[in-house]
């Protein structure tokens, strides 16, 4: 009977070994690992979709506020925009035959908007120049808002007016992010 | 004395076999290395594109708050101006609707217009002209109306119209 020669039982070690190697390697690094794989491959989907979706509700509100700040245009740089009397005089001479406005007070705040105010007297030869001047203070590059008491006084053939103006304009403290933001 | 013809051979432990088992294995082991590789190479850029995504996150998240206070800003810039609008236009409505409301027969000399009053100053022929065709309609208006008169030297009334409204009673009307 032939016993098992030395070549065998080394060839049957090594198998051995080398299969228990396969093994453990498998067993303890390659599959956990893989199992990880699994898991960080759904997780990475999951947070690009989380991105895409955040992405695109970035890019719709963008769309919202570029629509916003085309459609307010006029209206953001008349905030934006610092009152200056002599040009505001210069601007509405044609609505009166004289008018005179005081220099600017130190601005108040109200509901985080900076407000100046301005008291202005006017001469005017009918009614009709003084609704012509609301009509286009609406218009004007100022946000302005005209404040009682508001006196008109005959004399002779003029109406003497004196009225007071509350010009609104952004608060630079309270509003700094929003308007270095409006400037990118 | 010589058993054979040939020289006997060292036998060595790799033999054919055991090379052929070493090749196998070494194969399958290679095979292994390069799947971990592949796993921990996988495993290492899919921690790196979540951190991208990530800080990319947070930076649209920082551009999305900002994006969103601009857009309360200029909403509240929008409303406050609307209201500022409407408020020209309401007071111009109401001086026309003033000065409509003095009869040709009456001649204002001063208007104030005041926050919840009006006082008027002017001349009248008489003071059933007055009582009728101004005091009546700005006693529908004003919660509270008084009149004074002083005689003119052409025979006239002068007169001072003194008006308010109440706000209590407005605010009262505008709940019902």
């Amino acid at each position: 009977m032939n016993s098992i020669s030395r070549q065998h039982i080394y060839l049957m070690v090594a198998s051995m070994l080398l299969l228990i190697f396969v093994l453990i390697f498998s067993f303890l690094v390659l599959i956990p690992e893989g199992k990880e794989y699994r898991i960080k491959r759904v997780e990475l989907k999951k947070t690009s979709r989380e991105f895409r979706d955040y992405s695109n509700f970035h890019y719709e509100t963008e769309d919202i506020l570029k629509d916003l700040r085309s459609k307010n245009r006029r209206v953001i740089t008349a905030f934006d925009a610092t009152f200056s009397p002599d040009r505001f005089e210069r601007e509405n001479k044609g609505y009166f035959s004289q008018l005179r406005v005081s220099s600017l007070s130190e601005p108040t705040l109200e509901s985080g908007f900076g407000i100046y105010e301005v008291n202005t007297t006017s001469q005017i030869s009918s009614p009709k120049s003084f609704y012509d001047f609301l009509d286009g203070i609406n218009k004007s590059e100022y946000v302005i808002a005209i404040n009682f008491p508001i006196n008109f006084k005959r004399d002779s053939e003029i109406i003497k007016s004196s009225f007071t103006m509350k010009v609104y304009c952004n608060n630079r403290d309270t509003n700094a992010t929003a308007l270095e933001s409006k400037k990118k | 004395m010589k058993y054979s013809y040939i020289t006997p051979k060292k036998k060595s432990v790799f033999t054919q076999e055991f090379q052929l088992l070493l090749s196998f294995f070494t194969i399958t082991i290679l095979m292994l290395l390069l799947t971990y590789s592949f796993l921990l190479y996988k495993n290492y850029t899919f921690i790196q594109d979540k951190q991208a995504l990530s800080l990319e996150k947070t930076q649209l998240q920082e551009s999305l708050l900002v994006m969103e206070k601009d857009i309360a800003y200029i909403e509240k810039q929008k409303m406050l101006s609307e209201t500022i609008y409407t408020k020209n236009i309401v007071l111009k409505d109401s001086i026309a609707n003033l000065f409509d409301l003095v009869p040709l027969r009456i001649t204002l000399s001063e208007a104030q217009l005041l926050k919840n009053g009006l006082i008027l100053y002017g001349i009248t022929p008489n003071k059933d002209v007055y009582n009728f065709m101004l005091q009546a309609p700005l006693r529908s208006i004003f919660h509270r109306t008084y009149s004074s008169f002083y005689p003119a030297k052409n025979g006239w009334y002068r007169f001072v119209s003194t008006n308010y409204i109440d706000e209590e009673e407005e605010e009262v009307e505008a709940d019902e």
